[in-house]
């Protein structure tokens, strides 16, 4: 099974499920979550964290729906490949929601779109940075 | 199903005092749902009239689909219970404590009784109850509530006066009990506590509802706007303006909960130059408990 270190802080700025999801999206980027790799169950991971199976459930539910991990039923949940290409349509809606409040936000702060730009392509080189080479290789191929 | 339902429920104190004013609220199967309001809200008179400590005065209140004329035995018994009181014989052992309970529930797992003695270190028992620490105490009433494997698991500020070690311990069995598929309902003021557990919370003030929602919707989908006083904006400005929960004037600002997202919110007050110097954002529990709590009329 993976072993994924997560720190959750309930009273943070994120409600818990949320703070799961971006640390699993996290590990995930910086490939310390490999595809093919088994998740906790909920219970299993509920334990560990204290907290409601439910919320580690709605986790769950969120980075499936985001394409990450697979839940098949009897067997666990499982890593995706995160550089297949077929879903990438699905994985990139995924994301609206969280470029739209980015978008809106910008707007809000008087930000103007080419500086936003700047800012997304900044943190996109900080992640290949941290991925290494061989990865971007991996998702040309 | 429906594990708990109060329907129209009214109590009132030895005095005639009403402390419920009609409480409406149900728990599903397999739900966890937070009670919070403040002291005196009328929390504990709600969760003694599921246990059946109280009746009702008004209203009805049925558990698995049962009430207690016909049901008590029933519902006592695939229930468990922790109250912030202690409930349990002072002049008892601790071993007879436990054994009082082996007999009265025909589901209690001697295995589970074993683990948690060995956890909570109770494993002697010859101590009377009465002579334990409240920690200690604590731990032989939830012993007493989670060992027969209760299918609705009923708590009233179960981590009132532990410290941190014990609370995450009492945690960690209500934990073991939901991965079991039971339901949860309890009162807290740990928002942490109630962050960690629960996906619904109901809050109640002064024996009213006055908000159901998913503990996630509270997180994100409202709003604490925060107004420096010396604006030209009231109290009462704040409370008109439509998804308001409650305003306050606390020191040098006006506070307010509204529903909508921060950013919903900051654009829709940002039509009226008078809310020039709001700053919006999401609420964390405790914010959303204070200000609606003390910003009600």
């Amino acid at each position: 099974m993976a072993r994924i270190a997560l720190i959750i802080r309930p009273g943070g700025d994120l409600p818990i499920y949320r703070q799961i999801v971006r640390q699993v999206q996290e590990a995930i980027v910086g490939s310390r979550l490999e595809a093919g790799e088994r998740l906790p169950s909920h219970r299993e991971l509920a334990k560990e964290l204290v907290i409601a199976p439910l919320t580690v459930k709605r986790a769950y539910d969120e980075l499936e729906r985001a394409g990450l991990i697979r839940s098949s039923r009897g067997r666990g949940t499982f890593v995706e490949a995160l550089l297949e290409k077929g879903n990438e349509a699905l994985r990139l809606e995924g994301l609206r929601p969280q470029v739209r409040q980015l978008v809106h936000e910008a707007h809000l702060s008087n930000i103007d779109l080419e500086a936003l730009t700047a800012l997304l392509n900044e943190e996109a080189e900080r992640v290949d940075e941290v991925r290494g080479k061989g990865l971007g290789e991996e998702g040309s191929s | 199903m429906n594990i708990v339902e109060f329907r129209g429920i009214h109590r009132s104190m030895d005095r005639g005092m009403e402390v419920l004013h009609g409480i409406d609220l149900k728990v599903e199967a397999g739900e966890v749902v937070a009670l919070l309001g403040a002291n005196g809200a009328g929390k504990t008179t709600l969760l003694r009239i599921a246990v059946g400590l109280l009746h009702p005065h008004r209203g009805t209140v049925r558990l698995f689909g049962l009430g207690y004329e016909e049901g008590a035995l029933e519902i006592k018994q695939r229930l468990g219970y922790v109250s912030e009181s202690e409930l349990l014989l002072a002049s008892s052992t601790v071993e007879g404590i436990f054994e009082v309970h082996r007999a009265l529930f025909p589901t209690w797992d001697s295995s589970l009784e074993s683990r948690l003695r060995r956890r909570f270190g109770l494993s002697g028992g010859r101590l009377r109850f009465g002579t334990l620490s409240k920690g200690k105490k604590r731990q032989v009433a939830l012993l007493c509530a989670v060992a027969h494997r209760p299918e609705l698991l009923i708590l009233d500020e179960p981590a009132s006066g532990l410290d941190p070690a014990a609370r995450r311990e009492l945690l960690e069995v209500a934990v073991e009990a939901l991965n079991e598929g039971s339901t949860l309902l309890f009162s807290s003021h740990h928002m942490q506590d109630v962050e960690r557990l629960a996906a619904r919370v109901a809050l109640i003030h002064d024996g009213r509802l006055l908000l159901d929602r998913p503990l996630d919707e509270l997180r994100e989908s409202f709003t604490l706007a925060v107004l420096p006083t010396e604006s030209s904006v009231t109290m009462a400005d704040l409370r008109r303006v439509e998804g308001c929960l409650g305003a306050r004037v606390s020191n040098q600002t006006l506070r307010a909960v509204f529903e909508g997202t921060p950013q919903a919110v900051q654009a829709d007050l940002a039509q009226y130059s008078k809310f020039d110097g709001l700053i919006c954002s999401r609420p964390s529990l405790e914010d959303f408990f204070v200000e609606t709590v003390e910003g009600q009329p």
